[in-house]
């Protein structure tokens, strides 16, 4: 490649139910934030990548061209990513393509959702995403498939609800720090295990919410990045992969897809143990159970160790090992391709100890942000260093 | 032929039915909210200038475009204008003919500095002419509600 990047710039909006800005306004309210966050203007932005997640949430078709304007790209080179719940990593891998191969210096990075306009809930826009003629007739949801890959999970590893339910108490309580959060709680495992249940054994505290919101942030080239900021946080490694589209005929205890995506990512960062060398990190957790499900395709905890590493408080913030110290999709909540996103961008504040109230101790030096989507299939990931 | 053609019989096992069962509902957002707010309570129509570049844009939005500048204020427009370039539809959605064809115009907005906005014109196909003056014909207020048809359409003056 022909130059390393940075992010030197960040914004995001409040994740809210109900947000009364339109996608477009969302998408410019995080853009100006990051942009103003580095000094920058629109202007100095070579090309503008969008992530946005599926076009039926908000009811428009074409979303990319829809939220173009909001996301600073007119008359700008500007491509959408779109990799379901895996785009708010994507649309950051893609723009360090922009800027790696030395097409251009600077790159905004922007990811809006509007869920809240799919009546009465986006969980209906999803049942198309499943086999028309063998599947759609079940009328499967998300949950139900997650339920199956949770149950599995437990299975496989003699694990209990009880074991799982602590990543829901530990990342709503983080989220009582972060000023974007939708649902920042402080609970306790029992909350967790009497709140309302949805599809066995998933219940209402067990998952993230129906989000509406945007991030964003802003790339630079090598030269570009060190003119702009002092504290450039370097995107070292970027991986991806994507499992069969036969979602059924995967096994649902481990996510090989998102090892084959870390494992790109840290090769390319030249990450030889990443347990000892990752020292904080944002899996996407959209559920309870994916927190721990990630963490050991990350190869950040052996399969079936997650939680007993979340027992021993090994994952708090002022843990050895801080998992989503930012509250999470569970606790910020899950605007999706902005949920992604968020985290890169809680990475890029920790390494440079700008996290506030959220600051894991210890002066961290790498880590890493990762997301999960389409039909519960893709790994997004990137390594970040200061 | 065309955009009439239809398949309207079932074929065993070659076709079933689906659908996406939500329906929208979408919020007007910050800018469109003020814009259809003051056409429903003072019959006004608002557009907006970027402090920073200059640029125009009706309906007011809340942001610049081009150069990312929030836009706070707005100003009032007379509404009239000038036909752009229009068109006369005959077929529906479904490829059946229209009882009555639409006239659909874009209109180069006065005030605006080259603003167009595309709306019904009330006339008959053949009275349409581009570079014609335009008004607008808003809905009776105790009938508006707050959307595109409290502007009924454009009729040439
Ligand atoms: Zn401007």
């Amino acid at each position: 490649m022909s130059q390393k990047v940075a992010i030197v710039g960040a914004g995001i909006t409040k994740f809210v139910r109900r947000a009364q800005e339109t996608g477009k306004e969302l998408a410019w309210q995080a853009s100006k934030m990051a942009l103003d966050s580095c000094g920058l203007s629109l202007k100095d932005i070579d090309s503008v990548s969008l992530g946005t997640a599926p076009d039926a949430f908000d009811g428009v078709h074409m979303k990319g061209e829809y939220l173009s304007d909001g996301s600073g790209g007119w008359r700008k080179p500007y491509m959408r990513q779109f990799v379901g719940g895996g785009t708010g990593v994507f649309a950051p891998i893609h723009g360090w393509m922009h800027v790696a191969s030395g097409m251009f210096d600077t790159c905004l990075v922007v990811c809006s959702e509007k869920m809240s306009t799919c009546y009465p809930h986006p969980q209906g826009a999803f049942l198309t995403i499943f086999d028309h003629t063998t599947e759609q007739a079940l009328d499967p949801t998300l949950i139900w498939i997650f339920a199956l890959e949770y149950n599995r999970y437990m299975e496989t590893y003699g694990l209990t609800k009880r074991d799982i339910a602590p990543v829901s108490v530990k990342n709503k309580k983080n989220a009582m720090d972060h000023p974007s959060a939708q649902l920042p709680m402080d609970i306790t495992v029992d909350d967790v295990l009497n709140s309302e249940l949805l599809a066995w054994p998933v219940n209402r505290l067990d998952i993230s919410p129906a989000s509406d919101g945007a991030a964003a942030i802003v790339l630079a080239g090598e030269h570009a990045a060190k003119r702009i900021t002092d504290k450039p946080v370097w995107i070292d490694g970027v991986g991806w992969n994507l499992d069969t589209a036969y979602w059924a005929t995967r096994d649902l205890s481990y996510p090989r897809y998102v090892e084959k995506a870390a494992r790109m990512a840290y090769d390319m960062a030249g990450i030889k143990e990443p347990r000892r060398e990752i020292e904080i990190a944002e899996p996407y957790d959209p559920f309870t159970y994916k927190e721990l499900h990630h963490m050991e395709g990350l190869l950040l905890a052996d399969r079936g160790e997650a939680p007993q590493l979340l027992a021993d408080g090994v994952t708090q913030r002022d843990g050895d090992r801080p998992m989503c110290p930012s509250g999470g999709a569970l606790g910020v909540g899950n605007p999706i391709s902005a949920t992604g996103l968020m985290k890169v961008i809680e990475i890029f504040l920790q390494l440079r100890g700008e996290a506030e109230k959220r600051q894991v101790p210890g002066n961290p030096t790498c880590g890493l942000a990762q997301a999960w989507g389409d039909l519960m299939q893709v790994g997004t990931v990137v390594v970040m260093r200061r | 032929m065309g955009l009439s053609e239809r398949i309207e019989r079932n074929v065993d096992l070659s076709y079933f039915e689906g659908k996406i069962p939500v329906n929208y509902v979408y919020t007007y957002g910050l800018g469109l909210e003020k814009f259809f707010n003051a056409i429903k309570e003072k019959g006004e129509f608002l557009a907006s200038r970027c402090p920073e570049c200059g640029a125009v844009y009706f309906p007011c939005r809340i942001f610049c475009e081009r150069c990312f500048s929030e836009i706070t204020r707005t100003f009032k427009v007379p509404g009239t204008g000038t036909v752009y370039s229009y068109t006369v539809c005959h077929l529906d959605m479904d490829g059946s003919p229209k009882k009555e064809p639409d006239v659909v115009g874009l209109i180069e907005v006065d005030g605006t500095e080259g603003a167009k906005f595309v709306h019904f014109i009330d006339a008959k196909p053949d009275k349409v002419t581009i570079g014609r003056k335009v008004k607008p014909v808003l809905k009776a207020k105790k009938d508006r509600e707050g959307g595109i048809f409290d502007i009924k359409g454009f009729r040439q003056v």
